[in-house]
């Protein structure tokens, strides 16, 4: 295995779900080269797709011509995608999970996006909209 | 993505290929919705050559799974590599579905 490097990403996506082929190849690339198993790089994987698709749904309302800005940290120790729009704040009070004992379509991505990582954050950016931070520990960095 | 769809002697079998997600789930959405108009059972879903499905992809499938119910028919998955089980365990799903191993076991 490739010994693992820090790195920096940026990159400014329109809000089309056609990229989010693209957005898990990305994460996933820049997950293998962080260091992470090909288990964590799935996981890893699962949390963008589901970010992403929460602001084309949510934020956008299903408009395919936003701005979405994605930024990959890989400094020592920490792995993080940031998941930027320039919709509303989204206040994360109002992110309603489903129980997983009710068996129905949706609610599921933010489980999913809380499972997989270690921190989910969002903040209000600059532009009024959300920033979504996806953060885990790097294999072998500090506790 | 692409799904294939293939007459059974008995059912229908739609072998998915690609990711599953936003973008792609409503082929899939529209697929099933043939075969369950058809009222095909079963409808076994060969997952073998899909690498990666988000909570969209599950949607379509739960979807699947009730509407299949309504009419007493059943609905089969087959084929999920590690990481496709791993979402299904991670989502509660896994006891939901009939999932089988191979696409042979599925269509029986």
């Amino acid at each position: 295995m490739a010994r693992p490097v820090d790195f920096v990403f940026d990159a400014t996506l329109a809000s089309d779900p056609r990229f989010l082929l693209f957005v898990r190849a990305l994460a996933g690339e820049g997950a293998s080269a962080a260091g992470f198993s090909d288990d964590e790089r799935a996981r890893i994987e699962l949390a963008v797709v589901e970010g992403f698709t929460n602001v084309i749904r949510h934020a956008y309302h299903d408009r395919h011509d936003q701005p979405i800005a994605l930024r990959l940290r890989a400094p020592e120790g920490l792995f993080s995608l940031e998941i930027e729009d320039r919709a509303r704040f989204a206040d994360p009070t109002k992110f309603a999970s489903r129980p997983l004992d009710q068996i129905r379509p949706g609610g599921l991505g933010v489980h999913l996006m809380k499972t997989t990582m270690d921190v989910v954050d969002y903040r209000k950016n600059e532009f009024g909209g959300t920033t979504l931070t996806l953060t885990k520990r790097r294999p072998g960095g500090p506790s | 993505m692409n799904v294939t769809v293939e007459q059974l002697a008995k059912g229908v079998l739609l072998v998915v290929e690609g990711q599953v997600d936003m973008h792609t789930s409503p082929e899939l959405r529209g697929r099933l919705r043939e075969a369950l108009e058809r009222k095909s059972s079963p409808i076994v879903v060969d997952l073998t050559k899909v690498a990666f499905i988000d909570s969209s992809g599950l949607a379509t499938l739960i979807e699947g799974l009730q509407a299949v119910g309504k009419f007493g028919g059943k609905l089969r998955l087959c084929g999920l590599a590690p990481a496709v089980r791993n979402l299904f365990k991670l989502s509660n799903l896994i006891s939901i579905f009939d999932i089988r191993e191979t696409r042979e076991d599925a269509t029986k």
